[in-house]
Parts: structure tokens; C-alpha cells; sequence
């Protein structure tokens, strides 16, 4: 029947070299983080429409000082297997970008800081599907003071005097 | 601080126990692997001890005699679940004249949700919970679905590696069945 198939290679998911993000101290800031799928090979999307089916996940540890805050996942794209064209899924493929929203605390000493944590995901092709595997991730976020407000000018205040 | 001599020697003797079980667990697990293999090669499907959803140990040695479907799939796999109710109206079709599924869950979910999954889909046939080292013997089990056709003699008469159409399905448990017995299922 299918002999043929056992050459069947193995998906991957990969994460591009993210840049170090600056973030300051206190403020909420934004980290993209972009990752690759193999060609042939979907991923579930975050919210794969069928309660059986492993959504794609991030979790992240983060050191004490940093509170990571909400992670955006696109919208899927909708598919279908071969011999079920009515039954959709929704699905990475190709390139997708994740938001991490990051705030490092008012009280966080200045410099960079590495976040770690895991992309769990479960990727098929048009016909198979393999387990869930996680892959590790890692970004680096530079902490910085929030920029001193400007100091008002002497020179134009009302109760300046000569 | 003083250390009874005899609670080293009983931890000693516990850890050496931990390890020699371990080991000869991991080393079984390989043997029955490679057995598994070797069998393969040969044409012959490996047999394995398994539980089936209600407990019970099932072994592929108790369907000796009959063709079976053995079906190696997932809860997780949206193929595996295109192909069920297929499998479904088969054993229905083709069991008087014989046949039997057999579904090997290769999966991380609890025996509780597989259950669930199972009956959500009027599964008819016997759902097992698969071990690694069943997938193993035959051939890794890297990806799902993956359905082996085993004749009455034992043998893996036809594979196929991931879905396949219903006709395909239909036309590899033919062959199993033998004409004779095809026959006696056709209206």
C-alpha cells in the first residue's frame, strides 16, 4: 500500500536569533519572537478549534524581577486533512510571530536578562501527524531606568527674577 | 553525627534493588524491541501484552487465527480520527466474515480521556494503550496514523503510514481475508 511513505521526513520548528529588546523599568514593553515551521508541516494554532487537538503554547520562566504579561498568538489559518474537507482546522504554517508582553520591575537592576522557557507544539502534514514536542526558547530583554522627565527651564519661568 | 550501620545497609540494599530492577526493565524493554524487529523483518507481526481501556491484558497471540487490523493512532491526531469511523463501519462490514481491529493508542492522555475519545467515536473494536516498546518493534511508530494488515497466520501482509482513502483500507483487508471469506461479506 504505502511503502513509499517511510521516507517521510520529521517536522521542524525553529526560532529566528531574536534581538535583545529594551525594555524599561516599570513599563509594560513588547517582545516579538518569530519561529519557522518546516515546508510540508502545519502546527496547531493557540486555539485549534477541536478539544482534542494540542494547541501551540509558550511558557516561559522568567527571572524574579521581570513579570511577563500577556503572550499574543496570531489567528490560524484554516485547513483541512485529505477525505474530510468540511472538517477545519485552524493552523500555523510557514512563519508565525508571538508578542511577549514584558515589565521589569521599578526596583530591577539595569542590564540584560535572559527569559527561557519552552514552545510546546504537535505538527502534522497533509496525512500523518507527529507527537508533541517542545522546543526550547531563549531571548534576552535589556533593562533600562525610564528616561529622567525634562527639568523645567529656568529661564521661562514666571517667578524667575533678574 | 553517628549513622546506624544497619539503615545504610537496608538503604543500600534498596538502592541496589532500584537498580538492578531498572536495568533489567530497560534491558527487557530493548530485547522485546529487538525481538520485535527481527520478527518484522521476517514478516512477522511482533506480538505484545497490552491493556485494553477496561484493564484486561490483551495480547495480538489471542486474534491467532483471524485477520487483523492493527491500528497504531492517537487522540491528539486529526488523520487518526478522519480514518475511525471508517474503521468503525469496517469491523461491522468485514467482522462476521472474521476480521478484527485492534487500535494501539500512542498517546500521553490518561486511559480515562482515550476512553472518552473512544466512545465519542462508537468505537466497536478494542482500544489498547500502547507502550514504546511495542511501537518500537514495529518499526518506530514516528508518526501517526500507522496500520498494519496481519493475515491469519501472523503475518504483515500490507502497512500503510499515515491516512489512506476508505477504498485503499478496504482493498489491503481483502487481502487479508482471503476471497473466500470476502465473498461471504458481499451483498
Amino acid at each position: 500500500m504505502a511503502q513509499d511513505d517511510l521516507g517521510r521526513k520529521a517536522p521542524s520548528v525553529t526560532l529566528s536569533a531574536p534581538p535583545v529588546t529594551t525594555a524599561i523599568r516599570g513599563k509594560a514593553n513588547d517582545v516579538e519572537l518569530r519561529f519557522q515551521i518546516g515546508s510540508g508541516f502545519h502546527i496547531n494554532s493557540n486555539t485549534p478549534a477541536a478539544e482534542y487537538l494540542i494547541p501551540t503554547t509558550l511558557k516561559l520562566d522568567v527571572p524574579t524581577d521581570i513579570v511577563v504579561g500577556k503572550i499574543t498568538y496570531p489567528e490560524g489559518e484554516q485547513m483541512s486533512f485529505a477525505f474530510a474537507p468540511d472538517e477545519k482546522i485552524s493552523v500555523y504554517s510557514g512563519e508565525f510571530n508571538l508578542t511577549v508582553q514584558v515589565r521589569p520591575l521599578s526596583s530591577m537592576l539595569p542590564g540584560k536578562y535572559e527569559i527561557r522557557g519552552r514552545l510546546r507544539y504537535q505538527a502534522c502534514d497533509k496525512a500523518a501527524c507527529f507527537p508533541p514536542k517542545q522546543l526550547p526558547v531563549a531571548f534576552q530583554v535589556k533593562v533600562i531606568k525610564a528616561p529622567l522627565p525634562p527639568k523645567p527651564n529656568p529661564a521661562q519661568s514666571p517667578h524667575a527674577h533678574n | 553525627m553517628k549513622r546506624d550501620p544497619v539503615v545504610i545497609i537496608v538503604v543500600a540494599m534498596v538502592v541496589a534493588l532500584m537498580l538492578v530492577f531498572g536495568f533489567k526493565l530497560a534491558r527487557r524493554s530493548k530485547q522485546e524491541a529487538a525481538i520485535g524487529n527481527i520478527q518484522m523483518k521476517s514478516g512477522v507481526a511482533p506480538d505484545f501484552a497490552l491493556q485494553s481501556l477496561d484493564g484486561k491484558t490483551v495480547r495480538l497471540s489471542d486474534f491467532r487465527g483471524k485477520p487483523v487490523v492493527l491500528n497504531f493512532w492517537a487522540t491528539w491526531c486529526g488523520p487518526c480520527k478522519i480514518e475511525m469511523p471508517w474503521f468503525v463501519d469496517l469491523q461491522k462490514q468485514y467482522g462476521p466474515a472474521g476480521l478484527q481491529f485492534i487500535g494501539v493508542a500512542m498517546d500521553d492522555a490518561g486511559t480515562k480521556d482515550i476512553a472518552e475519545f473512544a466512545q465519542s467515536m462508537n468505537v466497536n473494536y478494542p482500544i489498547l494503550i500502547g507502550k514504546d516498546s511495542v511501537g518500537d518493534a514495529y518499526g518506530g511508530v514516528q508518526f501517526l496514523p500507522e496500520t498494519f494488515y496481519i493475515d491469519r497466520e501472523g503475518k504483515v501482509v500490507d502497512k500503510a503510514f499515515g491516512l489512506k482513502g476508505r477504498d485503499e483500507i478496504e482493498d489491503a483487508i481483502k487481502k487479508i481475508l482471503g476471497s473466500g471469506a470476502v465473498a461471504q461479506t458481499q451483498k
